[in-house]
Order: C-alpha cells, then sequence, then structure tokens
C-alpha cells in the first residue's frame, strides 16, 4: 500500500517536473519578445506628456525612414553608420595587427616583458579619453586623428588578453609537445602556445570592438561631419530628440552587427570553443 | 635469444642531501611491458623524470639501445595521467599531433591515425574535439598518441589513476591491444597492484625511499589474465607482500 502511494508520487512529481520544465522553456522563449512589448508600452506612456522632449515609437520610426532615404550631411543613415563602422574597421585592423603580435612576445620573451611589456604597464592606465586633447593638438580633428582614438582604445584589451592567453597555457601541454621532441621555440608557439591561447585572444578582440565603437561614437560627437556619433549631436544642437533616438536605435543596430561578426570569425577561427562560446 | 632494448646501470637521484634513488639497475627486452609498483612517495615519479630526462641522474645512465638516452635521438614517449589531449585539435588530429613535430610523412601518419582509430574503437569520434568526449575516450586518445610515433620507449605514469575499476579493466585491455599490435617497449609505472599483476610480462617494486629495486618478479600469464584466477590471486598477495613496509 505504501509503495503504492510512494509510486503515485513520483508519477505526481515526474509529471509536476515535466510541466514545470515546460513552462520555463515558454518563458525563455517568449521573454525576450514580452521584454520588447513592455518597452514600448513604456516608451507610448512616457511620451504621451509631450511629444517634443519624449518622442513616441511611432514619431522615432518615422524619423529612422526618413534618414534612410533622405541625406543629412550628404549622407543617408545607412551612410553615415557606415562611415562609422568603417572607422572602427580600420583601427581595430590596425590593433590586432600590432596588438596581438606585441601581446604574444610580451607573454612568451622574459627581455621583451621586461622592456617594452613594462613600457606598456604604465601606458595602459590611461583611458583612452585623456588621450583626446593631445591627439587633437597632434593630428588635428580629422579621419587619422579618429583612427589613432580608436586604435588606443581598442590595443590595450587586446595586448592584455594576448598576454595574458600566453601566460594561462597549461605547462602540460608544452610537456606533450617537449616530449614528442618539439624542442624549439618556434616549434613550441606555434604548435602549442598560439592554439592554445587563441581563445583568449579572442575574447580580447571582442572586448576591443565594443571598446571601439564606444570610442568611435566619443570622438564622431567631439567633431566629425559624418557618423553616427555625428547624426547625435547634431539632433541635440537643434533639438530634435527624435534624430538622437534614431541614432541610438543605429548604434545598437550596428553594435549587434560587429558583435556577430566578430562571433562568427571567433567560430570559424576556434571551431572547438563552440559550445563554451554560447554557453 | 631476446634483445635488450633499455639498460639502466646505477641510477642514483640525490636532491641536496636527499637520496631519492640508490644504485637502480636492470634492463628491459625489446618489445617488454614492465611494470614499476612501489610504496606511495618511494620515488616512482623522480625515476620517471629521469627515464624521460627532464632530470639528470646524479650517478648512472640510462641506454636505449647501448646509446646513452637522448630525447633527440631516440624516440620516447610517455601518457601522461592528467587529461592531455590538445583541446583545439579533434581526436584526428591528436593523434597525428606527435607524428606531426616529428616530421612523419601525411600518408604515413593517415595510415597509422586510421590504424589507432579502429584499434580503439573511435572511427565515430575522429572529428570530435576532446571537451566533447567521455575522461575513458579522452585518454585513449592519449594512449594512442603515445603509441603513434612507435616509440623505441613507452612511458606510462598511472594514466588511469583518475578512473574507476571498471574502466581501469576496459582501458588496460585496450593498452594491451596497443601494446601487442605495435611491438612497443613500456614502462608502466602504478600504485595498483591489481593493475601491475593484470599487466606487465616483470613487476619491478620498488622499496621505501631511498627506492632501491626490491624484486624483480617475472609474471608468466597469458594475456587475456583471469583476476579471479589463484595464479592471479597469488601473484597479487605477493606483490602487496613486497611493498608492505610497516
Amino acid at each position: 500500500m505504501s509503495s503504492g502511494v510512494k509510486i503515485e508520487n513520483q508519477v505526481e512529481n515526474g509529471k509536476d517536473t515535466s510541466a514545470r520544465k515546460q513552462g520555463y522553456k515558454f518563458v525563455y522563449t517568449i521573454g525576450p519578445y514580452i521584454s520588447l512589448i513592455v518597452l514600448f508600452i513604456v516608451w507610448i506612456i512616457a511620451s504621451g506628456k509631450n511629444v517634443k522632449t519624449f518622442p513616441t515609437p511611432w514619431i522615432v520610426i518615422q524619423k529612422i525612414a526618413s534618414l534612410l532615404v533622405n541625406p543629412l550631411s550628404g549622407a543617408t543613415l545607412i551612410g553615415h553608420m557606415l562611415v562609422s563602422m568603417r572607422r572602427v574597421f580600420v583601427a581595430l585592423f590596425f590593433a590586432i595587427v600590432i596588438g596581438v603580435p606585441f601581446g604574444i612576445l610580451v607573454g612568451w620573451n622574459r627581455a621583451f616583458r621586461a622592456t617594452l611589456g613594462a613600457l606598456f604597464e604604465c601606458i595602459r592606465p590611461i583611458p583612452v579619453l585623456a588621450w583626446i586633447p593631445l591627439i587633437i593638438m597632434w593630428f588635428g580633428i580629422g579621419e587619422n586623428a579618429k583612427i589613432i582614438m580608436i586604435f588606443i582604445g581598442s590595443v590595450m584589451p587586446i595586448v592584455v588578453n594576448s598576454y595574458t592567453g600566453i601566460k594561462l597555457v597549461a605547462s602540460l601541454y608544452l610537456d606533450v609537445g617537449k616530449m614528442f621532441n618539439a624542442s624549439t621555440q618556434g616549434q613550441l608557439l606555434k604548435n602549442i602556445v598560439l592554439p592554445a591561447a587563441l581563445p583568449t585572444i579572442f575574447a580580447g578582440i571582442r572586448n576591443a570592438t565594443s571598446v571601439a565603437w564606444m570610442v568611435v561614437l566619443a570622438s564622431e560627437m567631439l567633431a566629425a561631419k559624418s557618423g553616427l556619433g555625428f547624426l547625435i549631436n547634431r539632433g541635440m544642437e537643434v533639438f530634435d530628440i527624435s534624430l538622437v533616438m534614431a541614432g541610438m536605435i543605429a548604434i545598437a543596430v550596428a553594435g549587434a552587427f560587429l558583435s556577430w561578426i566578430i562571433s562568427f570569425i571567433e567560430r570559424k577561427v576556434c571551431p572547438w570553443n563552440r559550445g563554451i562560446m554560447s554557453e | 635469444m631476446d634483445e635488450t632494448k633499455i639498460r639502466v646501470e646505477h641510477l642514483t637521484k640525490k636532491f641536496g642531501d636527499l637520496l631519492v634513488l640508490d644504485d637502480i639497475s636492470f634492463s628491459v627486452k625489446k618489445g617488454e611491458f614492465v611494470c614499476v609498483v612501489g610504496p606511495t612517495g618511494c620515488g616512482k615519479t623522480t625515476f620517471l623524470n629521469l627515464l624521460t630526462r627532464i632530470y639528470q641522474p646524479t650517478q648512472g645512465e640510462l641506454y636505449i639501445d647501448g646509446t646513452p638516452a637522448d630525447p633527440k635521438i631516440h624516440n620516447i614517449s610517455f601518457a601522461f595521467q592528467e587529461p592531455s589531449a590538445m583541446p583545439w585539435l579533434n581526436v584526428e588530429q591528436n593523434l597525428q599531433f606527435g607524428m606531426k613535430i616529428k616530421k612523419i610523412p601525411e600518408d604515413e601518419r593517415k595510415r597509422r591515425v586510421e590504424r589507432i582509430l579502429k584499434l580503439l574503437g573511435l572511427e565515430e569520434f575522429r572529428k570530435s574535439y576532446p571537451r566533447e568526449l567521455s575522461v575513458s575516450a579522452e585518454q585513449r586518445v592519449i594512449i594512442g598518441r603515445a603509441f603513434s610515433t612507435y616509440p623505441d620507449l613507452l612511458l606510462m605514469d598511472e594514466p588511469y589513476g583518475q578512473m574507476d575499476i571498471k574502466m581501469r579493466f576496459y582501458l588496460e585491455d585496450e593498452v594491451l591491444k596497443l601494446w601487442k599490435e605495435f611491438g612497443s617497449t613500456v614502462i608502466f609505472i602504478t600504485h595498483n597492484i591489481e593493475e601491475a599483476t593484470y599487466l606487465a610480462e616483470r613487476v619491478l617494486i620498488l622499496t621505501n625511499k631511498p627506492a632501491t629495486i626490491k624484486e624483480n618478479l617475472e609474471i608468466n600469464l597469458p594475456h587475456p589474465r583471469d583476476v579471479t584466477s589463484p595464479e592471479f590471486i597469488e601473484i597479487r598477495r605477493h606483490i602487496t607482500d613486497a611493498i608492505k613496509w610497516w
């Protein structure tokens, strides 16, 4: 009798657990949509008081649609987006080309770490914003100045992660290499250290992309005639809040796109890390 | 007459004043499977590190084919206790790892990988990465990788130290399969007496520190061995008694 009750309870509990799991799954699936809907509802309610200081979602959507076809300062919304992204890509390219080998050398070579590594550690804590006056005085407010600002911001996490990635390579893997007679520094670096450090290096590039995106907007808000930062600044100057908000939405979209590109490359370059990346 | 592959003569190791290994001499025949057992802390790892040339002996020498052992000349392979498959390489690439460094031609590498995959039943996992494998499958990859270079001497440091008894028996059969197929000379370090009795053609029993060889015991039972047979149990008991220091 008692065992019968036990079995019934188990079945009941089993059903409960299963139903609960289904419920969670449903919540996880529709959760993002619900949050978006709530955001829009709150936005509509908040913007009902004074549409001039807080435009409704509809006004902002209309603004975006208008910016997509009507150029502002010589470019449509897509044009401004591409200008900002080009600046980010150029700076990131140089940051990767210079930062990754530099970080690897600092991590791998003791003499290099003691000299240039120490110098880098002195410069690293200076925030990129502190460099802006110096860069403007040296390079003006043109395209090069913006790219240099973004470069300085993004090269730091790349160097730090490359260096850390090399330092974190488990000595066991090096022992395996030595056991198979990988005796030269080049063999160890190529066969073990670099592949082992690659996921950490990529985490640095991902971090650098976020920093680069922040710095490009800051630099465009300071002095530019194109780019998403410029759009926001223009909106502020002429008190066009819908333009500011349209610029912010474009920034979110472009930022998400950049993040997706980096994830895509990472999946191709570090396929063994795929599960970990999605966790 | 059997050909001597490894000859260890008067191997002694001191760390400062601490004598860890004291005048150890033995030889291993070509293709022989030797297990080294001894009490915990007796210096088994030091012994192994001397054989791999990670440490240099205070006195004595290790000869492979009559010349002093040198990883640059001789093909010495090692299976570690810890999971040491390269996480960024899939099973096939891990098995090729040592062969690539040793610049073995691609055709030969592929042929050997196919042979090992088949022997170890890893064919369906050939494209899997280590993190997608079970602990036992990863350990099989490590054992396969160690055999892949056809080593002159294969050293194994408690490779099944972290496994439960069922998995141990399974993997012990796998290593015997590879050993017979490849004809390698194996020195297998373990603290597990049953494992040594199950695997070895000969068991070297070390004493407490400073370690010397207490007994050089031949086991003439055919493989696969029956762990419940009276002969097996008697040998296991004999080794246990020999190791006892209390």
